[in-house]
């Protein structure tokens, strides 16, 4: 409400943001998340450490989802249920790398998109830019995997796989999957918030990608259908690419990488452009 | 814009009625905003109606305007629209200065968080820094008058504590534009107090405020100008007085229609043929009202309680709430016809519509023999008086010698 200094004049005008052209409505929603740090900091910390304040177990609840997770990967692959293909790693390894690589888009997706409705008493109480909502939602989303991570690495270190050094530019290789996934959400969130299901919808669709994407399959697969979808998938690439970096140190297919990142950051100025020019609708629906 | 810090030209606000058209418009609107094109706003679609309608007023610095209405008039959603967290449909706004808002306090408190953190995430998202949180810390503290639960989670905070943090957190963020949404209605008296003296520090200090209101005293003491707002139209902006005195007559000059609520008409018991009023629902301050009940009995009904109750209408307040029970009378109804007749004397309403509720008992009140409730009553206004609760008093002066 008070990002405004003395002296200059705020107005509100019907469709004013339509008016806007794609760079401006970029450079505002940049402006509101800076100005908004203290904000976002003050959200985090309530939603990443107050919700565990009333439980026996508090922040280890953390830990306790992806280990879970782990152990039922490990008891497939050990009652023979999946035939993975050749990964050149131990498989519960392998899948335990792409399914957390996945259920950080997925987070990114499911986090962003909830940011507008689960917010809703806020928004309507007080004018603050809501673009801080998102970035609060995509910081509690990596704060969650970082801790998910470093069980990552103790498992990698137990199946004796030293990661490779190109572990280091795994925070990098993450973006783009914030870029998808933050993307798809902030153009649910708005919807969501008017319709409530839509959110549902788009999980389940999502739930359907996973096995269109080589997560918990090797890439080199001998149905020409599963090689084509993957082919044409840039997700394939994006989690594989994360994950190569971890395993072999390089990524495998450069190329399909390069292109898909390239789409990723488009795909994530425009849905924040369509964020931007919606989102303001929402707070007499809500 | 000069000394101006609001402007507001023909701004209007419309919503819609029905869930299932509100979800298709609002997907409508979002996918045309995405696309570019903006919403149709300017146009009312099914179900639609303005909430605000074409309202225009400016607002100079260190002035105060008070918004009055009854319930659903558009005065919250002018406040919202002023506050930017709705965007106008139609027409403009301006603001110069940083605007807090008083529309719901404690926006944002996590109950599991100590007041103490809580003053922290709330005044940040008040927009207020860091370190002016620090500045202003013991301040805060000290006007919500919390003690020893400043380090208690706000989950174990009365309810009366919960607000006074939230308002301490509030009023302290230092705005040029004050918009307040009746939230003084809270608190003990001498918080209320503390809120008045303490909006009093900010009118000083030269900013502007905006206070939505129904307790009319508020506005005469704080406020130079008021708006009446009905149906979202401005049916009057200018002096308080005229515009108190326009609510009133509004509320006082409304027909009585036959939408008296009959909850109850008739038993196995007891059958109400007919209910009078005498000398009519028209009344005037110190007026007597005689209700004159004819009944039917088909049995010995003994030890019947009788409550009449007159409300504020438009609110639950009552202003007058009596039965046989509590004057000592005991009621017998005979088998067969009957007439049974209630009075109520010189009733000191004051200009205003009032609601009257009349129940019978049986004995122990185990079960209602007859109920109906809405039953409008009007009040005309005594001559020279200005206040909703004006009484006459002999009022007489002397100096005495020294």
């Amino acid at each position: 409400m008070n990002n405004t200094g003395t002296g200059r004049v705020i107005v509100y005008e019907p469709n004013q943001r339509v008016r806007m052209g794609f760079a401006e409505s970029w450079i505002i929603m940049l402006r509101g998340i800076i100005g908004a740090r203290e904000l976002i900091w003050q959200l985090f910390k309530r939603d990443f450490f107050a919700n565990y304040k009333q439980s026996y177990l508090g922040v280890v609840w953390i830990f306790i989802a992806p280990v879970v997770g782990i152990i039922s990967w490990v008891f497939l692959n050990a009652a023979g249920v999946l035939v993975p293909g050749d990964v050149g790693v131990p498989y519960p390894v392998y899948v335990l790398l792409g399914s957390s690589i996945w259920g950080l888009f997925l987070s990114f997706y499911a986090n962003t998109a909830k940011s507008l409705k689960d917010y809703s008493g806020l928004i309507l109480q007080i004018n603050f830019p809501h673009e801080a909502l998102v970035v609060k939602q995509v910081a509690q989303t990596v704060a969650e995997f970082l801790i998910n991570l470093a069980l990552i690495i103790a498992v990698l270190i137990v199946f004796k796989v030293v990661p490779s050094w190109g572990i280091v530019f795994f925070p990098l290789a993450v973006i783009p999957l914030m870029f998808v996934g933050a993307g798809i959400g902030m153009v649910v969130a708005v919807i969501t918030a008017v319709a409530h299901d839509v959110d549902k919808a788009v999980a389940a669709l999502l739930g359907f990608l996973m096995y269109l994407t080589p997560v918990i399959y090797s890439p080199d697969q001998k149905s020409e259908l599963i090689r084509t979808v993957v082919y044409w998938n840039p997700l394939a690439y994006l989690v594989g690419g994360a994950r190569d970096l971890i395993l072999y140190g390089e990524i495998v297919s450069p190329a399909g990488y390069t292109v898909s990142v390239l789409l990723s950051m488009m795909f994530f100025l425009f849905t924040w452009r369509l964020f931007f020019l919606s989102e303001h609708k929402v707070a007499e629906r809500l | 814009m000069g000394d101006t810090v609001i402007k507001v030209k023909g701004v209007s606000k419309k919503f819609c009625r029905r869930l299932r058209h509100s979800m298709m418009y609002g997907t409508l609107d979002v996918a045309r905003g995405m696309l570019g094109m903006g919403a149709r706003t300017d146009e009312l679609r099914p179900n639609e109606f303005w909430a605000v309608d074409d309202i225009s007023f400016e607002l100079k610095r260190g002035e105060t305007l008070g918004l009055i209405g009854p319930n659903g008039s558009g005065k919250s959603t002018l406040l919202r629209l002023l506050n930017g967290i709705y965007q106008p449909d139609k027409g403009r706004i301006e603001i110069r200065g940083r605007v807090g808002a008083l529309i719901a306090v404690g926006a944002g408190f996590h109950p599991l968080m100590t007041g103490r953190e809580n003053i922290y995430l709330n005044g940040t998202i008040l927009g207020m820094t860091r370190s002016e949180i620090d500045r202003k810390f013991d301040a805060i503290v000290d006007f919500a008058d919390i003690g020893e639960f400043l380090d208690a989670p706000v989950k174990t905070y009365s309810s009366g504590m919960y607000v006074r943090l939230g308002f301490a957190v509030a009023i302290h963020c230092d705005p040029d534009i004050l918009l307040v949404d009746e939230v003084l209605a809270v608190g003990d008296f001498n918080f209320r107090r503390k809120c008045y003296d303490k909006i009093g520090e900010i009118r000083k200090t030269g900013a502007s405020i905006i206070l939505v209101t129904h307790a009319m005293h508020h506005l005469t003491a704080i406020t130079s100008r008021a708006m009446l707002l009905v149906h979202g139209q401005e049916k009057h902006c200018g002096d308080v007085t005229s515009a108190v005195d326009m609510y009133r007559r509004l509320s006082t000059n409304i027909a009585i229609s036959d939408d008296i609520e009959k909850v109850l008409s008739s038993t196995e018991k007891l059958t109400v043929h007919d209910v009078g009023f005498y000398p009519s629902r028209k009344l005037h301050p110190g007026d007597d009202l005689t209700i004159s009940i004819e009944y039917e009995a088909r049995e010995d009904i003994h030890e019947v309680e009788c409550h009449v109750a007159i409300l504020r209408k438009g609110d639950c307040e009552f202003y007058f709430v009596g039965s046989n029970r509590s004057v000592n009378q005991s009621l017998f109804f005979p088998r067969g016809k009957g007439n049974f007749e209630i009075t109520l004397k010189s009733i000191p309403i004051n200009n205003g519509a009032a609601e009257l509720t009349i129940i019978l008992w049986e004995k122990g009140r185990i079960r209602v023999l007859f109920w109906w409730r809405n039953i409008l009553l009007s009040f005309g206004q005594a001559i020279d008086s200005t206040g909703e609760n004006y009484i006459k008093v002999s009022y007489g002066t002397k100096v005495l010698p020294g």
